[in-house]
């Protein structure tokens, strides 16, 4: 399919009419931002400010369209944009290694190459799902930025002085222009001929089409894959070394939710999220647009301030800054929107049609729909041998899928009682232990329905923020009861989930882009309640949702007398018996109600429950609901425990409560997962938070690095999953060796 | 079926198609690719509907609008993937989205039970009813098809290319199931494309070729040359029915 005669079929239905759109929406958008405010954007630098800030996300947008259009996904280039930022000023700033210019560029690049190599393997030799692998690294990335920076920033304007070439190309130029700009314009050039023109777009293009006939037809799609996850991280890794060449230093918030501004710019920009569509310049003009959008919501313009650094002063880009979590919302939204345009107007021709029906003709030709001959088979690796029918006693035991997580967590517990005998075994660290296993075994409760019935929700610790926000808002804002603080947290949760629900389930979408979507939305909305502040001080009766079951009694006057009784009452907490007592309602419904069978069928083989009659739609419409429910009420809760809000509740849980449910023998393509391994797998995440953080001989790890070890434990459990649990490799390797040993001649045979 | 036209936008997939199913007969449905025979199929399930003809059960008039319209009346599509669900085990895939209940429970016990029964009934060795669809072989998994088909007391069971996924070994297996299927009294109807198969089993052919029926033979009294021929060079004005063809 060449442009040319792609252009000659559908003339202005496809990406060139789409284009053209945005171009005419970036002018009015500029044009009304210059009528709103003539001091901003009607200046030259206005213009220039634009296209310097859009070079670097439209940098990154021209690698992330390969990937794109690959049928993948890169949420990690937010991270390693920040992450080159810092290893480059640790590397060359003169307070760390104090590296020249040439060795600390060349190992910055090395470490997008690696980041990039580490994506692509993870995806395709190794088949994690895009979206897991990478956020994952994201999360890893952020840890890192923020343990090698300790949250602080890093500046090197003196040493930059010695070395004009490179950091001139963060400046502007004689012409008059910033240098960025060309920079960008280059890299812009090479990556629309290399996408439209040359075999590897091609190739590109065919994997993102359908991969099984790309297959087929001998294109070596994981090479393909894996190349353009090193596009894209070569090109954060740029866009990264541009910023320090830019601002001479880094701060540890350089590239947050850069991923979001990233993509929302590709799929605005015409590439579809159903994979084989897009182009190059559209990711561009869609990197402008959001920039634009970025900065007409943040309301005006960044000011540059003047730093007094040492004795060197130094111009600071800074901004304006809305109220906290705007603009997230804001490109949140775009991107959900954005995400359903290609699928829906583009490929169903709604413009066309309408154009046809205004002029009373009969509607175009339908574009052939499931008509694709060839289509992907989805194979699970089957467990070579049903070990749990032969085994007996232990065996059966071990040839569980949540095995893993009962053996890890008693290995655990025992582990934090030698490491700490003297403190482990005490009653108020059980009791903190069991608290935050409370929360995350909540939201864990839900998500094992979402992610059997083969979806996934990423937002869950945002809608427990979210829920926790609105509460926290009602009551100290407004001044609400405690029962309307609980009805308005479940409403805001519910809609929430309801977003998620008909984004997936009512447009067909995956549900890892809708739920991304709703990560920054219900995050951006809980900081934008609160105005990025911490609420406190409310009338304590909410607070009783978060005590101790004996501060409760005490609350209402009611001592009870001493003995066993009043000492379970001093342990357990209000928060740990509903999250058991939802637990329960849920697994008994999951293992042995209809309705749980349901949700197997569906993640097992959708088409097959489907055609066995079921509703697979309100089986998955019905678990994600469950899922932001479970998330509500954990928002609700910590917000009564620790009697105030703070915006960054519920951080990392989306990463703790997956990892939780794939641990507990869950499967990220869906059809597994027990009840009971997620309650055992939540305990092995809460543990090895605990360990981390245990005081051993004068030493504790720090938050950052602890984000880290989870983010690398969620990746070995998804693999664990893929390889040992469902490839079965041991037993594959295993026959293969004694096969081997029998007669070596045929075991490639 | 009498009489059944379908076009998808221009192309006219199915033109005035007959098609009889006689109580307890194997009938094999052949022909070259797009010449019809998946489509007239799901039309015969409702899972597509008919622009025009008319489709009788038992002499009765049915108008399907899905799958589930067609399988109360007892007809039975078993699809080429044999849609099962491979993380569950045998007998939930067998009783899939009607699984037996005892109050708002599954019963299991019963479930199992009648899953055991209706594998015995087809004659067929799986294991275990505990054991995981995805662990089993293709022709077992076809069995699981089967059997789940079956268990609804079907009058017509439709095989959607049965034999292209199996060794030879299944391809036995299964051929001396489908005999077993027709001495109770189900009618078949297989889509092949190995004559082979229908030759060993079947008691008529039908020929389809772009959209018409080109032919129409028994079994007994026919070899795989002439179907070869019908199916290459038949044509609609020259097509006998299977009576008339025997009466040659």
């Amino acid at each position: 399919m060449t442009d040319e005669a792609l252009a000659r079929r559908l003339p202005s239905q496809l990406v060139g009419g789409w284009e053209v759109g945005l171009l005419a929406l970036i002018l009015l958008l500029y044009l009304s931002g210059a009528f709103v405010n003539p001091a901003f954007f009607g200046s030259s630098e206005a213009l220039q400010a634009l296209l310097r800030d859009t070079s670097r996300v439209a940098i990154i947008a021209v690698g992330m369209t390969f990937v794109i259009v690959n049928k993948d996904l890169d949420l990690s280039v937010g991270s390693t944009y920040g992450l080159v930022a810092v290893i480059f000023a640790r590397l060359f700033a003169p307070s760390f290694l104090d590296l020249g210019i040439l060795p600390s560029i060349l190992l910055c690049l090395i470490l997008g190459a690696g980041i990039g190599l580490l994506n692509g393997v993870l995806v395709t030799t190794l088949k994690v799902p895009a979206f897991i692998a990478t956020l994952t690294v994201l999360f890893i990335g952020r840890g890192f930025v923020l343990a090698l920076t300790h949250g602080q920033s890093i500046y090197y304007p003196a040493k930059a002085k010695e070395y004009p070439s490179f950091f001139h190309l963060g400046e502007t130029n004689v012409l008059g222009f910033n240098n960025q700009i060309v920079i960008f314009a280059l890299v812009a050039v090479i990556g629309a001929y290399v996408l439209a023109k040359t075999r590897w777009g091609y190739e590109t293009f065919a994997t993102g089409g359908n991969e099984q006939a790309a297959v087929y037809a001998g294109i070596p799609t994981n090479w393909v894959r894996i190349r353009a996850y090193l596009i894209s991280s070569l090109c954060a890794a740029l866009a990264g070394l541009m910023s320090a060449a830019q601002d001479k230093g880094v701060t540890p918030l350089y590239g947050v939710s850069g991923e979001l501004t990233v993509i929302a710019a590709v799929i605005i920009g015409g590439a579809s999220i159903l994979g084989g569509r897009g182009r190059v310049f559209g990711s561009c003009l869609g990197a402008m647009l959001v920039i634009l959008i970025d900065k007409v919501l943040r309301e005006g313009w960044p000011i540059t301030r003047i730093i007094k650094v040492g004795d060197e002063e130094v111009a600071v880009n800074a901004v304006y800054s809305l109220p906290v979590g705007a603009v997230p919302v804001f490109l949140g939204f775009l991107l959900v929107i954005a995400v359903l345009i290609e699928p829906w107007l583009i490929r169903r021709q709604i413009a066309g049609r309408l154009w046809a029906w205004l002029r009373g003709r009969p509607p175009p030709l339908a574009y052939e729909t499931g008509g694709v001959a060839l289509e992907g088979v989805q194979t699970k690796g089957a467990m070579a041998t049903d070990i749990a029918l032969s085994a007996t006693g232990l065996g059966k035991f071990l040839a569980r899928r949540d095995a893993l997580a009962i053996i890890l967590t008693a290995a655990l517990w025992l582990t934090g009682l030698s490491l700490r005998p003297d403190y482990w075994w005490n009653l108020s660290n059980t009791f903190a232990i069991l608290l935050n296993y409370t929360e995350l075994a909540l939201i864990t409760v839900g998500l094992t329905y979402v992610i059997a019935a083969g979806d996934i929700d990423l937002s869950v610790g945002a809608v427990l923020a979210l829920a926790g926000s609105t509460a926290a808002y009602f009551l100290k804002v407004l001044g609400a009861d405690p029962m309307t603080a609980v009805a308005m947290g479940l409403l805001a949760g519910m809609c929430a989930g309801f977003v998620n629900a008909i984004v997936t389930v009512g447009f067909k979408l995956p549900a890892f882009i809708a739920t991304l979507g709703m990560f920054y939305i219900a995050r951006g909305l809980a900081a934008w309640f609160v105005a990025g502040q911490q609420l406190t001080g409310w009338p304590e009766g909410y607070n009783l949702l978060g005590r101790k079951l004996n501060d409760i009694l005490q609350h209402y006057g009611i001592r009870l007398p001493d003995g066993p009784l009043r000492a379970f009452a001093d342990v357990v907490s209000v928060q740990t018996i509903w999250m058991l007592l939802v637990a329960l309602v849920a697994g008994i419904v999951l293992a042995y109600m209809p309705f749980g069978q349901k949700v197997y069928a569906t993640g097992g083989n959708i088409r097959a429950a489907a055609y066995a009659g079921i509703n697979t739609n309100r089986v998955r419409f019905i678990a994600l609901m469950l899922a932001a429910l479970c998330a509500t009420m954990a928002g609700i809760i910590n917000v009564a425990y620790f009697r105030s809000f703070n915006p960054v509740a519920g951080q990392f849980r989306e990463l703790d409560a997956i990892a939780s449910v794939i641990i507990g023998g869950g499967s990220i393509f869906g059809g597994y997962g027990t009840m009971v391994g997620a309650l055992a797998g939540a305990a092995v995440i809460t543990l090895v938070r605990a360990l981390l953080q245990l005081n051993v001989q004068g030493f504790s790890m720090p938050q950052h690095w602890i984000n880290v070890f989870i983010g690398v434990i969620l990746i070995a459990a998804v693999l664990i999953d893929i390889w040992v649990r469902q490839a079965n490799i041991f037993g594959r390797l295993r026959t293969r060796h004694v096969r081997g040993a029998r007669t070596p001649e045929t075991a490639h045979g | 079926m009498r009489g059944i036209e379908k076009a998808f936008g221009a192309v006219q997939a199915l033109r005035n198609v007959d098609l009889v199913l006689y109580p307890g007969e194997i009938l094999g449905l052949v022909g070259d690719n797009s010449a019809g025979k998946s489509t007239l199929m799901k039309i015969l399930t409702g899972a597509y509907q008919r622009d025009a003809g008319e489709i009788f059960v038992a002499g009765q008039p049915v108008h399907f609008k899905s799958p589930h319209e067609s399988r109360d009346v007892g007809i039975e599509m078993i699809y080429q993937d044999f849609a099962l669900c491979g993380n569950m085990d045998v007998g939930q895939n067998i009783f899939l989205g009607r699984w037996p209940r005892k109050g708002p429970f599954i019963n299991r016990r019963k479930m199992y039970a009648e899953a055991n029964s209706v594998l015995k009934r087809l004659k067929v060795d799986v294991n275990s009813v505990h054991q995981k669809v995805e662990s089993l072989s293709g022709g077992r998994q076809q069995s699981v098809a089967i059997a789940r088909a079956i268990s609804f007391g079907p009058r017509v069971v439709i095989l959607d290319e049965p034999t292209a996924n199996l060794s030879v070994m299944a391809t036995e297996r299964l051929l001396e199931t489908m005999m077993e299927l027709k001495k109770q009294g189900v009618a078949q109807i297989i889509i092949s494309h190995r004559l082979i198969d229908i030759f060993a089993v079947g008691d008529r052919v039908m020929v389809l070729k772009r959209g018409e029926n080109v032919g129409d033979r028994y079994v007994k009294y026919t070899d795989d040359h002439e179907i070869l021929e019908i199916i290459v060079s038949g044509r609609r004005e020259n097509a006998l029915t299977a009576d008339e063809a025997r009466a040659i």
